[in-house]
């Protein structure tokens, strides 16, 4: 209860149905549909003023940084990607009026600690494959340059390195080398979702790895850095710090 | 006619109650008469005889129900006769055996079909409704089990025959006449019995004899004269058929010859060294080629043998010319080897090989695998083509040009990269029209043509435009000069050749300065130039003119000399100034400093062409040199080429940009083979769009896939495609 902020009468619902396993008990409520509460506009549009730039009509990073403060959660999180998907916020580091007030109706919540209660909920929904995917994507439109077609090798080995801590995948490290070593180029839309089908298809070993399987250049090229670096041989991942 | 023993009778007429009473004993006395005259006939007594007589007498036997009596009496008496027959024979010596053999067996078929004659009644009437074997038949029958399989005869029999055989091939003469009686008897018996009694031992005893004698050949005699032997020894066989065999044997026994003679010794034969298949294709052995064409096509894999080791050596060979170092420092001459190659192999296939289509293609296939090994082949198959047309082809006839222009054509054709010939072929043909350096035009259409029917319109098309430029430039020449004919009376003669700027290859142009008497006239072209076509912009190409000089040395030596424009621009400040550091005559032309370099390398440190003298003499042009006119200068000819326009072997950072330019063209060139794809299917999934861009560009290159995938990605960036929703793999065309 105190991890799920729910009633008590729902934990001992969730508990019951999954045989009173705690991990299962967790993953049947979080995939309940969340119902859907009353939200008052009135005090959204007082959260929003709260939050408001001095100069536009929109939030910029200081208003940012102080909700993140209010909502106690670090501002380089990954809740706070989860929660800019669900405002359908256009670019980092801003909200609209619009995004924010329709993100948080959304979701159910008016005020600060009900936020606060539904980030549990926000980190959980990472685990969905489903909605892990969407967000994924969403991150590209979301982290570019306003105006640019593509994702700067910065930015984007950035929100990787983020988004692979979550969904584990070993090969993030030596795709973000490589791309460095090598490509040192801004990441196109396609490249970006090709690489979460590539990681969750493809595995670490790349022993299923189809040569003329339509991947992306660039990821064809990162198989073949892995194979002259040694780092796959043979469909063996050999332990890098082995080697060195 | 004689008169018969027969017993007079009297016989009365009775009314309605005539009955024959016929003697019990009459089918026997009957059936002696015939008897005995079986023997007179096997006896050569049948003169004696009356046909007349014996006919009736077998017709009555077989009328009143004798016929049994009549057919095993025959049976009987015909197997005694011809066992004594058999035994005369089994006693015949030696050579005789045979001679006797044909002599009975001539005798038994004349007796047989007086017999038969007389006996013709009942083999019409009684052997058809008793299912007995007729009376013909039936003696050939007797004839083979009592004589031919008489337990005495067979065997010697077939064992004669063979050893006659066997003498016949070793070289002795036998009678030939005689063995073609004997196996017509043995044909006649049935083809079973030529086939039992003979011919399968005829072909078992032939194998043995020629697995021998192949394997002596093959130990002793070069591939050639084994070839010959083997050769003769077929022609042999078929004659040998041909005299006294049966004609259905012919194909037997020389498929043996074949299997024993060729195809057991195939690849041992193609293999030789010294004399081997390779080393006719070398030595251009058109007989022992075409015998060995001949003899392995009657085998099972023997052609596929030939063109496979042909292939092979060929790609070899190609593939040592290609990338031999010596041959690539001349294009020319590396070409002209290709051609020679092709031409060789022409030759063979046509006279030895009967221009059999298959190897045509395996040449083919070899050729186009050679020849692009070494990416240089378009630019040096160009140059080759420069070159004739440049001075090569001077003075040879209408006819033998186009013989030489279709077989540049064929080369041309093995090219994968099309697309690097083209560009290369630009740059020489650019050169070729602007130095005025063409053999013939005629030539130069001719090509054209050739190039357009292989490649379409779009290849050349800007070809013809740079042709169409040098004639309009022409036209644009005649009226300037009928415009200022008054005010240029003095001035140098000009020559302006307008080249329209996408159909020319691509020159990056810095214009320098031009000596005063020209960059008026030039001036004067531009205005006139301008005022017949506005809207236009024209920009002078001093890389790329010539000049003829007039000049005067110290010991008054008239030379006329033939420059480059950068060189006129050099030579002539040299008309104000007896000497000049480097740095003077870069700062007063502007040429570009490596252009400048190689120019005045050209003037002054070649021998026979240098017209300036540089000090320090090294061949380096330092920053610091001084140029002087060389008082001394001294030719045999009046006139001194010294220009340095004409079309070489590119250098190595040359190469690599040409290259660069090949590839950028290739990337637009495939996107639009992308788009077309796709809009036509839709969609499409990735193997098979590969594919299809490849087929599609094929005749002007070869697509990589890896580059094909980029482009893809670049068109899904700029949302001309997308990639399918639920499967990756497939790419939909956005309207």
């Amino acid at each position: 209860m105190t991890i799920t902020g729910t009633s008590e009468k729902a934990a001992y619902q969730a508990l019951k149905a999954s045989d009173w396993h705690l991990e299962g008990a967790f993953d049947a409520f979080y995939s309940q549909p969340q119902p859907k509460s009353y939200t008052d506009a009135r005090r959204l549009e007082d959260l929003y003023n709260r939050y408001k730039d001095a100069y536009a009509d929109m939030i910029m990073a200081d208003g940012i940084t102080l909700l993140c403060s209010d909502i106690l959660v670090d501002h380089q999180d990954i809740v706070m990607l989860v929660l800019s998907w669900h405002m359908k916020a256009a670019t980092m580091c801003e909200f609209s009026k619009q995004e924010f007030i329709g993100g948080l109706q959304s979701l159910g919540v008016d005020s600060i600690e009900k936020l606060r209660e539904k980030i549990p909920f926000m980190r959980s929904e990472l685990k969905d494959d489903q909605k892990f995917r969407e967000i994924y994507n969403f991150a590209f439109g979301w982290a570019k340059e306003k105006g640019q077609k593509s994702l700067a090798l910065d930015t984007a080995i950035g929100m990787w390195q983020l988004l692979f801590a979550e969904k584990h995948w070993p090969l993030v490290d030596h795709w973000c080398q490589f791309l460095q070593a090598r490509h040192n180029k801004a990441i196109s839309r396609d490249t970006w979702s090709q690489l979460l089908e590539f990681a969750k298809t493809v595995d670490p070993q790349l022993s299923n790895y189809d040569v003329d399987g339509a991947w992306p250049y660039l990821i064809d090229e990162f198989v073949e850095y892995l194979i002259e670096n040694g780092i796959i041989q043979k469909g063996q991942l050999s332990d890098w710090t082995q080697k060195h | 006619m004689n008169s018969s023993n027969q017993k007079k009778r009297n016989f009365q007429i009775e009314a309605f109650k005539h009955k024959v009473v016929v003697d019990p004993k009459y089918a026997d006395k009957t059936w002696k008469i015939l008897e005995h005259a079986i023997t007179e006939i096997y006896n050569h007594n049948a003169s004696g005889l009356s046909f007349e007589e014996l006919y009736r007498n077998a017709y009555n036997m077989v009328l009143h129900k004798f016929g049994e009596k009549l057919y095993s009496g025959l049976v009987g008496t015909m197997t005694l006769h011809l066992q004594e027959m058999a035994k005369t024979i089994e006693a015949a010596q030696g050579n005789l055996f045979l001679e006797e053999l044909n002599r009975k067996w001539n005798d038994h078929n004349k007796a047989l079909q007086m017999i038969r004659d007389i006996l013709m009644y009942m083999d019409r009437t009684f052997i058809p409704s008793n299912r007995k074997t007729p009376v013909h038949e039936l003696g050939l029958n007797l004839w083979r089990d009592n004589v031919i399989h008489s337990s005495k005869i067979q065997t010697r029999l077939l064992d004669t025959l063979l050893e006659l055989i066997q003498k016949e091939r070793t070289g002795e003469i036998i009678n030939r006449g005689l063995m073609r009686n004997i196996i017509k008897m043995l044909m006649d018996l049935g083809s079973s019995v030529y086939q039992e009694d003979f011919e399968k031992h005829f072909l078992e005893v032939s194998a043995d004899f020629y697995r021998a004698e192949s394997q002596d050949f093959i130990e002793c005699c070069d591939c050639g004269d084994y070839l010959k032997k083997a050769e003769r020894r077929l022609n042999e066989e078929i004659e040998r058929v041909s005299l006294y065999l049966d004609s259905k044997s012919e194909t037997k026994i020389t498929n043996v010859v074949e299997k024993e003679m060729i195809a057991s010794h195939m690849l041992r034969l193609v293999h030789m060294d010294n004399s081997g298949l390779v080393n006719m294709l070398i030595d251009d052995k058109y007989e022992d080629l075409g015998r060995m064409y001949n003899l392995f096509r009657r085998v099972p894999n023997g052609l596929p043998t030939i063109r496979d080791v042909m292939t092979s050596h060929l790609r070899e060979t190609g593939k040592q010319l290609v990338t031999d170092a010596e041959k690539l420092k001349d294009p020319v001459e590396f070409v002209q080897c290709l051609l020679n190659e092709k031409d060789k192999y022409d030759k063979i296939i046509n006279l030895a090989f009967s221009n059999d289509k298959t190897f045509q293609n395996a040449l083919n296939s070899s050729f186009e695998y050679f020849i692009n090994l070494n990416p240089r082949s378009p630019e040096f198959i160009s140059l080759f083509v420069d070159e004739k047309l440049r001075k090569g082809l001077k003075g040879v006839s209408e006819e033998d040009v186009e013989t030489i222009l279709d077989k540049v054509m064929m080369l041309f054709r093995y090219l994968q990269e099309k697309d690097v010939f083209e560009k290369y072929y630009k740059q020489h043909l650019a050169k070729r029209l602007l130095s005025g350096k063409t053999v013939s035009d005629d030539a130069e259409r001719s090509l054209i043509v050739k190039l357009k029917t292989e490649c379409g319109y779009q290849f050349t098309s800007k070809l013809e435009g740079m042709f169409t430029d040098m004639k309009t430039s022409q036209d644009t020449m005649q009226g300037f000069y009928a415009a200022y004919a008054a005010e240029l009376g003095d001035s140098p003669t000009l020559v302006v050749q307008v080249l329209t700027t996408g159909s020319w290859p691509t020159q990056p142009s810095i214009t320098c300065n031009l000596p005063a008497e020209m960059s008026a006239l030039c001036e004067k072209f531009r205005s006139y130039y301008l005022g017949t076509h506005t809207g236009r912009r024209l920009s002078w190409q001093t890389n790329m003119g010539t000049a003829d000089l007039k000049a005067i040395f110290g010991k008054g030596q008239k030379h006329e000399l033939n420059v480059s424009t950068y060189q006129m621009c050099v030579l002539m400040l040299f008309n104000s100034a007896d000497r000049l550091s480097y740095k003077e005559i870069e700062q007063a032309t502007e040429i570009p400093s490596s252009d400048l370099r190689r120019c005045l390398q050209s003037l002054a440190c070649v021998k026979g062409k240098n017209v300036l003298r540089k000090e320090p003499m090294s061949k380096d042009i330092g920053e610091e040199d001084a140029f002087f006119v060389n008082d001394k200068f001294a030719s045999k000819f009046y006139k001194v080429k010294i220009g340095t326009v004409v079309a070489q072997k590119e250098s190595e950072p040359e190469k690599q940009e040409t290259r660069q330019r090949v590839e950028e063209d290739r990337k637009p060139q495939i996107e639009a083979a992308i788009v077309r794809i796709m809009k036509s299917r839709r969609v499409l999934d990735h193997n098979n769009i590969i594919a299809e861009v490849t087929k599609q560009l094929q005749s002007r290159f070869l697509a990589n896939p890896g580059e094909i995938k980029k482009r893809i990605e670049s068109l899904i960036e700029r949302d001309f495609l997308e990639r399918d929703s639920s499967d990756r793999r497939l790419y939909r065309y956005l309207a």
